[in-house]
């Protein structure tokens, strides 16, 4: 929607283009937007975009086809049920189960306590853009409960996956005598991807992350640092990613963590692109 | 006790031509086949208890799908990586800029790995409305909130995919680079 100026009516257009595409608007609405695509040409080329990505997204979620017993198993639960209708002590069960549920959801929430404590925190004195790294680290290194023992490098390639296995080694062969990478996986965390290397030695805990970048996000160059609470994050561009080192150690040797990975990083990304 | 006669052929033939689009649509919300597998049965095992207040001819396949969101929303809560969604909207929001332009083809892995990375209410709005093709006010029922939230979600969440999907556009070189780095 650029490069011409906006014929009269565009804005009220495109607001409405995604319910005209869903098929939800009153007919006077519909009529309206019509009859205003007949006479643009940015809303119409709009207009087109978004029912080509709502196409694709369409066919990449509809391939997904249900395993094929599972109708057989529904159809033997269904029928086992018909055939023995519940009793009393099936509602008791019931009934536990419910206590069992919120007395988890109790546990829940007084764990996920910490880590909101500490972002809300960071709000204020960090960038967002190094908050992305943070919000990783605390959710996925430090209070998810891993095992301490590092994983096999087998099951470390399969769960960084085809495009990130290669670059375990790599960053392995940088780090300071006494750390190893103990886990390297994709994970998410508070709606977006990671490719997460957790390093241990000497009882400190780093984390190496990187993100896709989403449009407008940049750290615009050179290495950027923060500390909150007893954590450094430490973040800068690296190709179409943000990578972060985040960790408890000191804030000059977490600088000196970011220099010496930071070329490694962007050679990796480089090499594999895409 | 045995006064009607047993309605699991009625049941099977409505609920059962539905099985697939549930199945897909739980394993976007759940982003794993085993739970989506597992929702799946719930929500049948559920339908079936409720099935006596099921009316004919009223739509089953929204009647479903209210009982899958209703199934998964109670599995997620046991899930650790669901928290802290609110916040990342915010700093989501914040960051983003005018998208690039989508590319004409992308893969469709891609896609879904950009749709899984939608704050979970927003995921489940576009779902409903883009893939399973439901009504706004359906979507309401099925998430038992206001059509205005229904509205305010999906309005969102398609910005949000639409940008993730522009981001991608960019890593793969197609969007206009001169626009890099000018926030």
């Amino acid at each position: 929607m650029s490069g011409a100026p906006p014929n009269h009516g565009c804005e009220d257009a495109v607001r409405r283009l995604d319910a005209y595409l869903a098929n939800q608007l009153e007919t006077a609405d519909r009529r309206e937007v019509s009859r205003h695509l007949e006479t643009c040409a940015l809303c119409t080329a709009e207009l087109s975009a978004r029912r080509r990505v709502r196409e694709q997204l369409q066919s990449a979620v509809r391939a997904t086809q249900a395993p094929p017993g599972l109708e057989a198993k529904v159809r033997s639960v269904v029928r086992s049920r018909a055939a023995s209708p519940r009793t009393g002590l099936w509602a008791v069960a019931a009934a536990a189960a419910v206590i069992v549920c919120i007395g988890l959801a109790g546990l829940w929430r007084a764990r996920s306590d910490p880590e909101e404590t500490i972002l809300r925190k960071a709000s204020g004195r960090l960038a967002a853009v190094l908050s992305v790294g943070l919000r990783d680290h605390l959710q996925c290194a430090v209070f998810r409960k891993y095992s301490k023992e590092p994983v096999p490098d087998s099951q470390m390639a399969a769960e960084l996956g085809p495009r990130f296995a290669g670059l375990a080694p790599l960053i392995q062969a940088k780090l300071p005598a006494g750390f190893r990478i103990i886990q390297g996986h994709q994970c998410s965390a508070g709606g977006r991807s990671y490719t997460h290397l957790i390093v241990s030695g000497g009882g400190k805990l780093v984390s190496v992350i990187l993100t896709r970048r989403l449009p407008g996000e940049a750290f615009g160059g050179g290495i950027h640092q923060a500390g909150v609470d007893r954590f450094q994050v430490v973040g800068f561009d690296a190709q179409g990613y943000l990578a972060y080192v985040v960790s408890d150690v000191d804030p000059g040797e977490s600088l000196q963590w970011a220099a010496n990975l930071a070329p490694t990083l962007r050679e990796y990304l480089d090499a594999h692109a895409g | 006790m045995f006064s009607k006669p047993p309605r699991t052929d009625e049941f099977e033939r409505a609920a059962l031509p539905h099985l697939n689009d549930l199945y897909r649509t739980a394993a976007r919300l759940l982003g794993d086949s085993a739970r989506a597998e597992d929702a799946v049965q719930e929500t049948y095992l559920q339908a079936w208890k409720s099935f006596d207040r099921f009316e004919a001819g009223t739509n089953c396949r929204a009647w479903l799908f209210k009982i899958l969101v209703h199934t998964v929303f109670h599995q997620r809560r046991k899930w650790f990586h669901w928290r802290a969604v609110k916040e990342s909207e915010e700093i989501l929001e914040q960051t983003a800029a005018e998208p690039a332009p989508v590319p004409e083809r992308m893969a469709a892995e891609e896609i879904l790995r950009a749709l899984d990375g939608l704050p979970a209410d927003y995921r489940a709005a576009v779902v409903l409305a883009d893939v399973e093709e439901f009504s706004y006010k359906e979507i309401a029922g099925i998430l038992h909130v206001p059509i205005g939230t229904v509205m305010s979600r999906l309005s969102r969440g398609r910005k949000l995919l639409r940008e993730r999907l522009s981001g991608l556009a960019r890593s793969y070189g197609i969007g206009r680079a001169g626009e890099e780095g000018s926030a």
